[in-house]
């Protein structure tokens, strides 16, 4: 391994200009689970990330790509950090063809920002992640990142139509293509999606658009118990509605969202969002008869919200839960309300508390534990909700925890048997181990 | 449609052709395997699985039907034994070659394995086999009020495997997506014979998305014996529209206005005025014979959502000058609306003997300068072009027709389908849709990919089929076709 100042000196040569931070007090902002880069690096278009890349992979260190830093706290702890690639100077869209519903931008622009410009056309990414002002699209896409609409507009893997990845020895590969139906060659783009950045750094992507509605509506229902609120999203999921999101909340994240955004939720039993876009006489009859079905269900009340109120709903329950342990399990949506009973057992077996946010009609749960500092009580507990959430045939990922519990748990899971696939196309995308390792699944 | 032989190669092949006494063993194994039934070796019974509905053509040395995935994966492991290659094949309807056994070897003919495994209305999901006609699928839920979406024209015969190897779509596609939006995960044999499941009932499964990467793989990465697929609630409205052209330029027009004012129809369709008339010899759907062009739409989902799209489909038409729309009154004139689409194919083969399909895409907006420049190329080859294509989704379908006894025909049909494939990829498209590349266009890959594009896919083959013993020769260009297409 050579000297880090050989090595800026030398990319210095070959990308003139390039903005380096490596003083160690600049650096402590970007540690990643306690560990600090060695340098952060700025580049300012894809070329520059290759050139970059392709340096660090000659010289044997190892790179790691960064959009806007709201989703570093995934993955284990890395094995080593050289070189942090900061890809928010990347931040052009290139084009918004209107006409056709596509667009091609750079990685580094921050959702809320790529949304604002196509929303000058009326059209919108119909990707509702978390933290859109800092989250950016290369972000999105290595972490996967999904909002409630999922529901209705799938997620990153149903929209992305081509993207441009820098390589482990630096050149930049397309995959896919600008148009929104391609089969020619291998899908890469689903390979690179949700990889957390082991295989390439993600440059540029084209996406499929959507008109913005015209009209959008939130049907808030609430339940005394989730078996109640359950099956109602069941009932829901097999009429004729089409909501865009079915979003659970429990009594623990109502809570939290009574104390620290000032909205007023029922602070017991189950909250249910529904929210319905399109026409107005078309959201009017989705409303009219999710009431109907809810009330069979035993639904409690049935507010709905429109406008700033519901805009600032949503904004609250996208940013989900961002408490210091926080996990994400998929799981069949039959299963929730057992799976949330199942939760209350084990919380109490070992003394936590839990809050949970649910994108209900996907089956994918958000539950917050606490305290955060109840290591081993939480190694136990995460262990077990892991295990059912097994039993009711899905996963369960630590999304956000504190070092020393990463030091003591898996927060991914054990790999399963198809994890030797997984070895090879690392193996074969990068060999040299230049995309910084340890954070992905079993070590990828 | 199957007309010739493969060119042979130029380079040395990657697989030698079986001995006869190689065969003997390798049948005597698969034999024991499965049961003499099962295994076919006979040239006469070999000649069924030589072609799919492209033009290339390759015999298999031994065809085989396994009925478990354990058999599928004995298969795999006697081929690896044996080093010969293998290939799988669902109802043989694809396009471009991808079932077809350029080096022999063993096809997999997984007609026996078209069960569906279970079905789950609260989780919305179906398990099924990969022998599993698509159409058999719907119609096993329709009665409950479900579906599985991707639709494509052959849906009657062709499988849920085959559809998965090539990521198959279909004229319903449009708001629903293709055949990777609607499948979950999938159990599959490797190169090595190993049985594995990848992705889950549930979604967002942690690592690489594999399931993903596998559909539309056509093959060549591992075999599927399991797939998991999404559900969907039957629309309680659908209306379908026609409307007429007097210009091939409005209707493309229109196409591209209907979506980009947000109207996203669950179909549109496009015939020109070839199409139309042998459509009309065969069918006679109550297309006029004169017209330019013809948009079949169709809008479906709750009834207030399609009576509001229906009106703003039918003013978008009427501003660019259709000479008329018309709204299928009942069931049956819209299944006499659809039969011509679904049949065209069928029905240009009563005026001329032979087809080519070709399956680009362009930007919609791009139609009207593409369809222009395809009927010019064919043209200028002096061939006939007609097209029937999923306009909304901008995915051409022109049909050269031909005839393989006139000599040379066949070259300038090749030749005239690999400049229209230049137009899409110059168009900002792409060289295939939902047909796949299979054998037949492995040199346009690099049309629209560089050699380091080409090279990052190829790791993935590396990765997982480092032999190539799953379906060979595919996909990729071939170091020794390249000297024929300049040739050509």
């Amino acid at each position: 391994m050579i000297e880090i100042e050989t090595f800026i000196r030398e990319m210095q040569d070959n990308i003139p200009d390039l903005q380096v931070i490596n003083n160690p007090e600049h650096l402590s902002n970007y540690a990643i689970d306690g560990l600090l880069p060695r340098l952060v690096v700025k580049p300012r278009n894809a070329q520059e990330v290759s050139g970059v890349v392709a340096l660090a992979n000659q010289r044997g260190l190892t790179t790691l790509a960064r959009g806007g830093g709201s989703r570093m706290h995934l993955g284990s702890i890395p094995e080593s950090l050289d070189i942090l690639i900061e890809t928010g100077k990347l931040t052009r869209l290139l084009e918004h063809e209107a006409p056709d519903l596509t667009c091609q931008v750079e990685a580094g622009i921050s959702l809320a920002e790529l949304q604002s410009q196509l929303g000058t056309k009326g059209q919108w990414l119909p990707l509702d992640a978390p933290d859109p002002a800092q989250a950016t699209v290369g972000g999105i896409l290595a972490s996967n990142a999904s909002g409630p609409k999922r529901l209705r507009y799938g997620t990153a893997r149903d929209l992305v139509i081509g993207l441009q990845v820098v390589q482990a020895n630096g050149e930049i590969a397309r995959s896919g293509g600008r148009v929104v139906k391609n089969v020619a060659g291998y899908d890469l783009n689903k390979l690179y999606i949700g990889s957390l950045g082991t295989l390439g750094v993600i440059v540029e992507a084209n996406f499929k658009l959507q008109p913005i509605p015209a009209n959008e509506r939130t049907l808030l229902l609430t339940f005394s118990n989730s078996q109640d609120a359950m099956q109602t999203v069941i009932s829901i999921l097999g009429s004729q509605l089409t909501p865009s999101a079915l979003e659970l909340i429990d009594a623990g994240a109502a809570n939290d969202m009574s104390d620290f955004f000032g909205l007023n939720l029922p602070t017991n039993g189950y909250t249910l969002a529904l929210d319905f876009e399109g026409s107005l006489t078309i959201i009017e009859r989705q409303i009219d008869e999710a009431r109907l079905i809810a009330r069979t269900n035993g639904a409690l009340l049935g507010d709905d919200l429109a406008g700033n109120e519901q805009e600032q709903f949503w904004n609250v329950v996208r940013e989900h839960l961002d408490g210091s342990v926080t996990c994400k399990a998929a799981i069949l949506v039959s299963q929730i309300a057992l799976y949330l009973q199942k939760l209350a057992e084990i919380c109490q077996r070992h003394d936590l508390e839990s809050a949970v946010i649910a994108h209900a009609g996907n089956g994918i749960l958000y539950i917050e534990l606490r305290p955060g500092d109840a290591t081993t009580r939480l190694v136990e507990a995460i262990a077990e909700l892991r295990k059912s959430a097994r039993e009711a045939r899905g996963s369960l990922v630590v999304e956000r925890c504190p070092v020393d519990l990463k030091r003591r748990l898996n927060v991914w899971g054990e790999p399963g048997a198809n994890f030797r696939l997984m070895q090879r196309l690392k193996n074969q995308f990068d060999p040299k181990g230049t995309f910084v390792k340890g954070r992905f699944v079993g070590g990828l | 449609m199957s007309i010739t032989e493969l060119p042979l190669a130029v380079a040395a092949p990657l697989f030698e052709r079986l001995s006869e006494q190689k065969k003997a063993e390798v049948v005597r194994d698969l034999s024991i395997l499965l049961g003499a039934r099962y295994v076919l070796s006979s040239p006469y019974d070999l000649m069924l699985y030589e072609y799919d509905a492209s033009i290339d053509r390759s015999k298999p040395d031994i065809v085989v039907l396994p009925s478990t995935t354990e058999e599928v994966a004995e298969i795999v492991k006697i081929a690896a034994r044996y080093d010969i290659p293998v290939v799988p094949r669902g109802a043989g309807t694809g396009l471009s070659g991808g079932a077809v056994p350029i080096y022999g070897g063993i096809v997999i003919v997984f007609a026996r394995m078209n069960r569906i495994l279970e079905v789950d209305y609260e989780n919305l999901r179906a398990v099924v086999q990969p022998g599993l006609v698509n159409l058999h699928l719907s119609n096993a839920l329709n009665s409950t009020g479900f579906y599985y979406v991707p639709d494509p024209s052959s849906q009657r015969s062709c499988t849920i495997g085959g559809n998965v190897g090539e990521n198959a779509g279909g004229p319903h596609t449009l708001i629903y997506g293709v055949t990777t939006n609607h499948v979950l995960g999938l159990e599959i044999v490797t190169a090595d014979g190993e049985i594995l499941q990848v992705g889950d009932w549930t979604p967002d499964v942690p690592g690489y998305d594999l399931t993903g990467l596998i559909v539309g793989s056509e093959g060549t990465l591992c075999i599927v014996t399991k797939i998991i697929v999404k559900m969907v609630h039957l629309p309680e409205a659908v209306k379908t529209l026609v409307a007429i052209f007097d210009s091939l330029d409005d209707a493309s027009n229109t196409v591209s206005e209907i979506i980009s004012s947000g109207v996203i129809p669950s179909a549109i369709e496009m015939m020109d005025q070839m199409i139309l008339q042998a459509v009309e010899a065969d069918s006679q759907a109550g297309y006029p014979l004169d017209a330019a062009a013809v948009l079949l739409m169709e809008s479906e989902g709750m009834a207030e959502g399609v009576r509001e799209q229906v009106e703003a489909i039918v003013r978008v038409c009427e501003q660019h000058r259709a000479r008329s729309v018309r709204i299928a009154a009942n069931e049956e004139e819209r299944q006499r609306f659809w039969a011509g689409r679904k049949n065209a194919f069928g029905a240009v083969g009563r005026i001329c003997p032979e087809f080519y399909v070709q399956d680009g895409v362009v930007p919609r907006t791009r139609l009207p300068q593409v369809l222009r420049r395809i009927s010019e190329i064919c043209a200028s080859y002096g061939l006939r072009v007609g097209n029937v294509f999923h306009a909304g989704d901008g995915n051409l379908h022109p049909l050269i027709l031909f005839d393989s006894q006139i000599p040379g025909e066949i070259e300038r049909v090749r030749q005239a389908g690999h400049e229209i494939l230049q137009v899409c990829a110059d168009a900002g498209g792409t060289i295939t849709g939902e047909h796949g590349v299979g054998l037949e266009k492995q040199e346009e890959m690099a049309l629209i990919f560089s050699e380091t594009d080409l090279r990052v896919m190829q790791q993935v083959r590396e990765a997982w089929n480092p032999r190539q013993l799953l379906n060979p020769g595919k996909l990729f260009p071939q170091p020794g076709r390249c000297a024929e297409v300049k040739q050509l």
